[in-house]
């Protein structure tokens, strides 16, 4: 029952983090047991999901030691339990078809379970000893570390995935958002399993959790569940997530030389942070840029599949510019002139007016799944510190300006930080570079 | 959900009742609270009552796709399926198109497979008929400009030329050119460049006359609305589509693929393979003509999943791979019986000699046990239920069923997987894969190829 290999024409992303409470829920509310946040969500569903979160992501650790967080989340599962050995461990989780497992991103970290209602009495014994009593078995740690190094070099054959890398490393260098959470072959390769084991236990504290649960589950028995947790999960010391802004200072060109069968470029400019009053406005002013970008680049000059535009709104925020051509130079003269077109006469009431309706859709049609829901109030909670967010959006939304929208655009879309894979002999560096927009290349033959 | 057989619900009574012209045609069975009828031009019509969120979906699956596509049109249902959202009678040019999508607030999309074209909308509930008239307006009366489609082919080009910058798909299509052969592309649906490029507005017109009619598609409406007021807007909006008044499928029928004639191996470099892959594929089972193989396809390749399964031992547990799966993708014309893997860089030899051990043994009376065949099954139930949850997304999966096999093949489904026995799965295997020839392709880059010296042992 596979379906492969199926062409889409592109949604315009909306990589926003928002949630809303769906029609035939009762309504989410949190409660504090032993001094971590425990957010509820009833889900009117027969599916219980349960993510505890653990804060920090890639302030975690330094860039020596990147990949040790999601190896040893993996470890957890795959490594076996004080009460199970790994294979022992898996079987039990086939029975029921539960899903245990989680990983690590740029500014948390979530484990998470996924089970039948039914089957929650058998699943969360499996999971919590997978919290609190990692075996950390050195045999299964070295096949896992094989397999993480693998998985690297399969990511990096990925185009999209190495485009993504690079602009971050260019854009973040020597900051916290130039680690790459999955590490790398040599960082991977130098890791123990007493050294990843150690790490866990010096991120797994009451200090830096959040844990969400999307389910029909009374509220004394997650209580009651959640507080046998917590009794084995030491305090640890207070924890704060950082948040830093980027803006760069000049536009930039990085290119690299790569096989694609075509070129990818990106760009990534300023974002407001979470929690400031530009966030809303900014997503909503993103958003509508990338119906703009997506009928300026691909329908009305046919340049790409996949032009896209979206905001990143994690502690450092930044939006991207994307997009695969085979005229990137023809790109660039048509992106730049497009920011130029809106800086100079902004958005219009009718688009703001439409993006309000079309959010909402996005709303729930991004949250039609347990899953979806938790990772919502999850993000809200971890990045804004107020998972309400997730379900006032509307609302917060419902008051952004025109004046707002514009003033925000033109405000973090500055300088662009811009980096190329494909063939170098396609691109003028300059034209991405120079302060003035770039003028249409002259029109040439693109196949 | 469960899955319930039943002819006609007291709801679905009423709702017929409702919509009175429509003609009594045989009702096909459906799970609870789905509900069927079939106007007098041959549109059927599911609507899904689902009220979990406040939106609509409404989707149009057209048998058309790669399937139907012989050298000279390879690619161009996808073509068609993008020029779908370009303009039509009522919004004449995309930026047309796309500003009245925003006024819907919708979200949009549509896909191309081996099997089915499908185009599917989500909007607030209350843009039902709205929503319906846009569907209507864009598949009945697209508009092909040439110079529409100069801008759109270098679009889908684009595309193409993404997929081609990863490696797994350079594996996939040089594993299907040698196992379809001359009928490759009816299993191609990105198609070839040069027809792509070459398209023209009378080829479009061509793929319309023969397949984009009312007695070819199936539309289906998803969400919190209500069946008998969705029928009527339907019938409102959609009745005058004229059929065909042909069967395109006997008129234009679909050749037979010749079975792989010997087991081929073959290893292709390429530098963005930082890792290898290797796929094995056999052409398996399909709806027309095995359905009992199809299900039994499914179980066993969920058997193969198992942590605590001989293949996932073999293979994953000793660290011979990072990844090893078997699927077998349903389909109404022979459904491929595919290994995937990423093998250990290090263990590639022996990693290759396990595979086909373990093949050699997937029918053997003891190659999986009485209670894995059972785990296997409760994955499946379970998976189904998860698989329900995102009312968007049930549309999608319906029209599937109804392309690759029937709509009641997909109610029937999870029954009918339960019942599958270990003899099942044994006449299967020994039908489609055991001694049976296969292509087996592995893409690596040049360094690791030669260091590893992967032709002496990667071959037949």
């Amino acid at each position: 029952m596979k379906k492969i290999f199926q062409y889409t024409i592109c949604l315009v992303a909306l990589a926003l983090p928002f949630a809303g409470s769906a029609q035939k829920q009762a309504s989410p509310y949190d409660m504090t047991i032993n001094g971590v946040k425990v957010i509820v969500q009833p889900s009117g569903n027969d599916i219980v999901v349960i993510q505890t979160i653990i804060k920090g992501g890639v302030q975690n650790y330094p860039a020596s030691k990147a990949g040790i967080e999601n190896l040893a989340i993996n470890a957890l599962t795959e490594c076996g339990t004080m009460t199970d050995d790994k294979n022992s461990f898996k079987d039990k989780l086939d029975k029921v078809s539960a899903q245990v497992g989680g990983s690590s991103g740029m500014d948390f970290a979530s484990f998470s379970l996924n089970c039948i209602k039914s089957d929650f009495d058998e699943v969360w014994p499996l999971y919590t000893d997978a919290l609190t009593s990692p075996r950390f078995d050195p045999k299964e740690f070295d096949r896992i570390k094989q397999d993480a190094i693998n998985n690297l070099r399969a990511s990096e054959s990925s185009p999209d995935n190495a485009i993504n890398k690079l602009a971050k490393q260019t854009a973040f260098a020597g900051t916290n958002y130039a680690k790459e959470p999955q590490g790398t072959v040599a960082s991977i390769t130098a890791l123990t399993p007493a050294e990843t084991k150690k790490y866990w236990q010096s991120i797994f504290t009451r200090s830096r959790m959040v844990i969400v649960v999307v389910a029909d589950l009374d509220k004394a028995t997650i209580e009651q569940k959640v507080k046998a947790l917590l009794s084995k999960v030491p305090a640890g010391a207070p924890f704060v997530e950082q948040k830093k802004s980027y803006t760069p200072a000049a536009n930039s060109f990085k290119e690299e030389q790569r096989a694609n069968a075509t070129n990818y470029v990106r760009g990534i400019a300023s974002g407001p942070l979470p929690g400031s009053p530009d966030y809303n406005a900014f997503s909503l002013a993103m958003s509508i840029f990338a119906s703009r970008h997506f009928l300026e680049v691909r329908s009305k000059h046919g340049l790409s599949y996949a032009p896209q535009a979206w905001f990143s709104g994690g502690t450092t925020p930044y939006a991207n510019l994307s997009v695969t051509t085979t005229e990137p130079d023809k790109y660039i003269a048509v992106a730049r002139g497009l920011i130029d077109k809106v800086k100079k006469e902004g958005f219009t009431a009718d688009e703001l007016k439409n993006e309000k309706t079309g959010f909402l859709t996005g709303i729930y049609y991004r949250n039609e799944t347990n899953e979806a829901q938790a990772a919502s109030l999850a993000s809200n909670e971890v990045l804004h510190g107020n998972w309400k967010r997730s379900i006032q959006i509307k609302e917060d939304v419902d008051k952004v300006t025109l004046q707002q929208l514009n003033s925000v655009f033109n405000k973090y879309i500055n300088n662009i930080t811009w980096v190329y894979q494909g063939d170098p002999k396609k691109v003028t560096p300059t034209m991405y570079t120079q302060k003035e927009t770039p003028k249409m290349p002259a029109e040439k033959k693109a196949f | 959900m469960q899955v319930q057989i039943f002819s006609m619900n007291k709801k679905l009574l009423v709702a017929a009742m409702l919509a009175t012209s429509v003609t009594a045609f045989s009702q096909p069975r459906l799970p609870d609270n789905y509900y069927w009828q079939k106007l007098d031009n041959g549109l059927e019509v599911v609507v899904i009552e689902n009220h979990k969120v406040p939106l609509a979906t409404i989707e149009i699956a057209v048998k058309n796709g790669a399937y139907t596509e012989g050298p000279e049109y390879s690619g161009l249902s996808h073509l068609f399926e993008h020029m779908f959202f370009k303009a039509n009678k009522d919004y004449p040019d995309q930026e047309k198109f796309i500003k009245r999508t925003e006024e819907l607030g919708m979200i949009w999309n549509g896909t191309t497979g081996d099997e089915r074209v499908n185009y599917f909308f989500t909007f607030d509930k209350d843009s039902l008929n709205a929503g319906l008239k846009f569907m209507n307006a864009a598949i009945r009366f697209p508009i092909y400009r040439t110079e529409d489609m100069q801008k759109e082919r270098p679009v889908v080009d684009g595309e193409f030329q993404r997929a081609e910058s990863d490696p797994y798909f350079q594996l996939w299509i040089t594993v299907g050119k040698k196992v379809w052969g001359d009928l490759f592309t009816r299993k191609n649906p990105i198609g070839d460049h040069d027809i792509i490029n070459s398209a023209t507005p009378e080829k479009m017109m061509v793929i319309k006359d023969k397949y984009y009619f009312p007695n070819n598609s199936l539309l289906v409406i998803t969400g919190d609305v209500k069946p008998a007021e969705a029928f009527a807007k339907v019938k409102a909006i959609f009745g005058d589509w004229a059929s065909s008044g042909f069967n395109p499928h006997e008129k234009y029928p679909i050749p037979e693929f010749k079975p792989i004639e010997k087991t081929e191996y073959f290893v292709k470099e390429s530098p963005i393979a930082q890792t290898p892959y290797v796929m094995y594929v056999w052409q398996g089972p399909d709806t027309r003509r095995d359905s009992v193989g199809t299900l039994a396809a499914d179980v066993f390749s969920t058997v193969l999943g198992l942590n605590s399964s001989k293949w996932q031992q073999a293979l994953v547990d000793k660290g011979l791979a990072s990844y090893a799966g078997v699927s077998y993708q349903s389909a109404a014309h022979v459904g491929p019986v595919q290994i995937l893997a990423v093998p250990n860089p290090g263990k590639l030899k022996e990693f290759t000699a396990e595979v086909l051990n373990q093949v050699n043994h997937f029918a053997d009376a003891d190659y999986f046990t009485d209670e894995q065949l059972q785990t296997a099954k409760d994955i499946l139930r379970r998976n189904f239920i998860r698989s329900n949850e995102k009312p968007s997304a049930l549309s999608s999966t319906l029209t599937f069923w109804w392309c690759s096999a029937s709509l009641d093949y997909y109610t029937d489904y999870m029954k009918n997987l339960m019942n599958v026995t270990r003899a099942d799965i044994q006449n299967y295997l020994k039908k489609y894969v055991i001694d049976k020839p296969y292509v087996a392709g592995m893409i690596i880059n040049e360094d690791m190829s030669k260091q590893l010296k992967v032709n002496e042992f990667f071959k037949n």
